[in-house]
Parts: structure tokens; C-alpha cells; sequence
């Protein structure tokens, strides 16, 4: 409990300079009650350069995209510099989010995802770099035929669906990017186990999907 | 359309950003062409947005988004001479995949084949990887490969015309795994020339799965 009163108090000290305590807030609450708020935030920097909502959407977000880096095996200085280049990135690129074809909170994923790839590797020609592996817009064609996000909101919040031993396996892939046979090494358990964690949770997002799908579909059905 | 895929396994790492190698290069090829798989990396990449959503907040230096500002303005006086070259450079050679243009720098055609039988040439991509070796291959129309096994583990997709073996036939876009297990003996359709791309573990290179790329912070 008192841990988590400390970081509570931490935390409110995360302000950036010239801004008032009240906008900060502001931010902060509603990026957790209501992530609508975020693509929100995007459109506007996007559409008009808007520099409040650039401030409002740092503040909402600086403190995980940098825990998400620390998660990955970052240092809080190199952390705090993939945090720094991905709102350069989110700055410059704003315009390219679609809010039909994915949530702002993905779409910064991607981001961080692509930049802790290439910090590593900016003076390497001949290796691989994220820009390689995902084109800065998807094809139109393509995003035609992929009716899995629709309206954005397919396979949100899929992960409190996972029980605590398959999302341990999850994170594992994503922070750690250990392969099957390293993680049963990790967790001292058989490579068959980890194996079918992951399968299981893969199910499950997929039902959860799937289920979520439906919904959608039914609901669209009732309004024509 | 493709009807063979990368394994969900596969899809998940290369959504997490882990898999920024040549077997990276060559999902991403196969995803750009195959909706399915396009829609599973979606998926995960929302699992991913959902990880980043739910990790517990680091204290940021108060004056990053300061120095932030100051490196977007910098940015901003630079920008109309960046972004055009940018551009330029990827808008030719529309049969090589996307993905794959930074490191096939040619039409297929004139590349540097080479090969002891003009039935099946090859070519190695220089890709700086330390776990794959990564190569293309060229089965002439109608030609039948020798039978073979094969040394761990290897990927192939085929990325022009197509080619079979005894179950079944692979088509532009298929994404193959083959193993020690795996014995057999392709042909190329007779009617064009099978162009694969091809990623195997790199001999002599044991560098722990994927070898110290996987973590880019440990430099």
C-alpha cells in the first residue's frame, strides 16, 4: 500500500514546466477513464499542429511510454530518450493516425515498438530497420480488406481477459522478445507448458475478438 | 492469395517488435500481401497498446519536454530537404516486395546469379543479421530440385511464380517452414521461373536465439 501511495506521490510530480497543475490533471484522468480522449489529442496535432494537445498528450502518456522502455531493459536516460524521439515521431506523424483503423494507444505502441528498434542501429545501413518491416502508411488496398479493427475498438482491452500465468507469458514475448524454449528456461518449467500458455492466451485474444466482433456486427445490423 | 502462413507465434513476435531480422523481413512480406495475417498483427499490435496502457508510470524529467520542443523546432527548419529524398527512394521496382527494397537493389533479373546449374541459381542478400543467413533462390520453369532435407530450420516464401512438391503447391506469397523432418524434392510450375526467398539459421554463429539484437539497449 505504501508503495503505491509513493509512486501516487511521484507521479504528481511529473509535471512539465509552463503549464498549469489543473491542464495536467486533466490530462492524466481522462487518458485512463476515457482513451477517446487520446485520439482526441492526435486529430488535433495532426489536423492543426495544435501545441496545447501535443502538451496534454505528453502528459498523459510520458510516464508509461518511458515505463514501457524500462520494462524493455532501458535505462532511465536511454529510456527517456526513445520517449523523447517517439514524440518527436508522434509530433511529425500525427497526421498519419487513423482513428478507424486503430486506437491512439496502439498506435503509439507501434511507435515506441519501431523506435526501440531502430536507436540501436541509426548508423547501420545493411541491418533491419523498422521502416523496413512496416510501411509508415498501409496500403489502401489493404487496410480495405483487414475488417478486423473496425471502428477501432476490436481487441481493446483483450488483456485483462488472460489469467496471471498466460499474460506472464505474454509479457515475456513483448519485453523480453524470449523465444518459447527461453522462457520455460525463465520460469523453470517444461517447454510444453509455456507452449500451450501461449496457445491458450492466443485462443482466448481470438474468441475475445471474435466475440467482440460480433457484437459489432450485430449492432451495426440493427441500425440499417 | 496466400495459403500458407506464418505460425501465430511468428505473427506475435514480429508485432512485438522482436523480430527485427531477416525472418522479420520476410513475415513482413508475406503480412503486406495476406489480410489475415495483416488482421492477426493488428490484433496483436492492440494487445501491444494494451501492455503499454496497463504499465505502471516512470517518473520523466521535468525539463524533457522542454529539450522535446527544442528538438521538434529544429526539426521544423529542417524539414523540406529531408522528407523528398525520403520518398524518391522507395517509389521504383514494384515486383520486389516493400519490405525487401533496401536490400534487393535490383530487378530480379539482374541480379548476380550464380550456381552450378543454371536449373537453380542463388543469390545472398547482405543483410547484417547474426542469426540468419539470408538467400534468394532461382528454380527454372519446370526444372525439379534434387530430393533434400535440410540443416535446422528453414523459411522460404515465395515471392514469384510457384513451385510443388509431392502434398502440395506453393504459390506467390506462401510462407513455408521446413525442417530435418521435412524431405522433398520441388518443381517449379512450367510455366515462369520461381523466384524464393529464403532465411536459415547462419552456420557457426550461436549467439543465443535471437542473438543479441533482440534487446538494443544492452550496446
Amino acid at each position: 500500500m505504501n508503495a503505491l501511495l509513493d509512486k501516487k506521490a511521484k507521479v504528481s510530480l511529473v509535471k512539465p514546466r509552463g503549464t498549469s497543475a489543473s491542464s495536467s490533471n486533466k490530462g492524466r484522468v481522462l487518458a485512463q477513464k476515457e482513451p477517446n480522449e487520446l485520439n482526441q489529442f492526435l486529430i488535433r496535432i495532426g489536423e492543426s499542429k495544435d501545441r496545447q494537445a501535443f502538451v496534454d498528450l505528453f502528459k498523459a502518456t510520458s510516464s508509461r511510454l518511458k515505463a514501457f522502455a524500462m520494462q524493455c531493459g532501458a535505462s532511465s536516460a536511454d529510456a527517456e530518450e526513445l520517449l523523447q524521439e517517439c514524440m518527436i515521431i508522434v509530433w511529425r506523424k500525427a497526421h498519419t493516425f487513423k482513428p478507424e483503423s486503430g486506437s491512439a494507444i496502439t498506435w503509439l505502441y507501434t511507435i515506441v515498438r519501431n523506435k526501440r528498434i531502430d536507436m540501436a542501429r541509426k548508423s547501420r545501413h545493411e541491418t533491419v530497420q523498422s521502416d523496413d518491416l512496416w510501411a509508415e502508411e498501409g496500403s489502401e488496398e489493404l487496410e480495405a480488406q483487414i475488417s478486423g479493427e473496425m471502428e477501432g475498438k476490436t481487441a481493446r482491452g483483450m488483456l485483462k481477459h488472460l489469467p496471471e500465468v498466460q499474460k506472464q507469458v505474454v509479457f515475456k514475448v513483448y519485453f523480453e522478445g524470449k523465444s518459447h524454449s527461453e522462457i520455460a528456461a525463465d520460469l523453470d518449467l517444461p517447454l510444453g507448458t509455456i507452449k500451450s500458455r501461449l496457445r491458450l492466451a492466443m485462443k482466448k485474444l481470438e474468441n475475445v475478438a471474435k466475440e467482440q466482433m460480433s457484437w459489432l456486427i450485430i449492432i451495426l445490423m440493427m441500425n440499417f | 492469395m496466400a495459403n500458407y502462413h506464418p505460425n501465430d507465434e511468428l505473427l506475435m513476435s514480429f508485432a512485438a517488435g522482436q523480430l527485427a531480422d531477416a525472418l522479420g523481413l520476410m513475415v513482413a512480406c508475406h503480412v503486406e500481401s495476406c489480410p489475415k495475417c495483416a488482421e492477426k498483427v493488428r490484433n496483436f499490435e492492440s494487445l501491444g497498446g494494451d501492455i503499454l496502457n496497463q504499465c505502471s508510470e516512470e517518473v520523466v524529467s521535468d525539463s524533457l519536454l522542454d529539450e522535446t520542443w527544442a528538438k521538434i523546432e529544429m526539426f521544423e527548419r529542417n524539414k523540406v530537404s529531408q522528407e523528398s529524398f525520403e520518398k524518391a527512394a522507395n517509389e521504383k521496382r514494384v515486383n520486389i516486395p516493400r519490405p525487401m527494397r533496401r536490400f534487393i537493389k535490383e530487378d530480379f533479373d539482374q541480379l548476380d546469379w550464380s550456381g552450378f546449374s543454371k536449373n537453380i541459381q542463388e543469390v545472398n542478400l547482405n543483410i547484417d543479421d547474426e542469426r540468419y543467413t539470408t538467400k534468394l533462390y532461382r528454380i527454372k520453369a519446370g526444372s525439379k530440385l534434387p530430393e533434400h532435407t535440410h540443416k535446422g530450420t528453414e523459411y522460404t516464401l515465395v515471392m514469384q511464380g510457384s513451385f510443388s512438391d509431392k502434398s502440395c503447391k506453393y504459390n506467390q506469397g506462401d510462407f513455408i517452414l521446413a525442417d530435418e523432418n521435412t524431405k522433398h524434392q520441388p518443381q517449379a510450375s512450367a510455366d515462369a521461373d520461381c523466384i524464393c526467398l529464403a532465411v536459415m539459421d547462419a552456420p557457426l554463429k550461436m549467439t543465443g536465439f535471437f542473438g543479441r539484437m533482440l534487446n538494443p539497449f544492452l550496446r
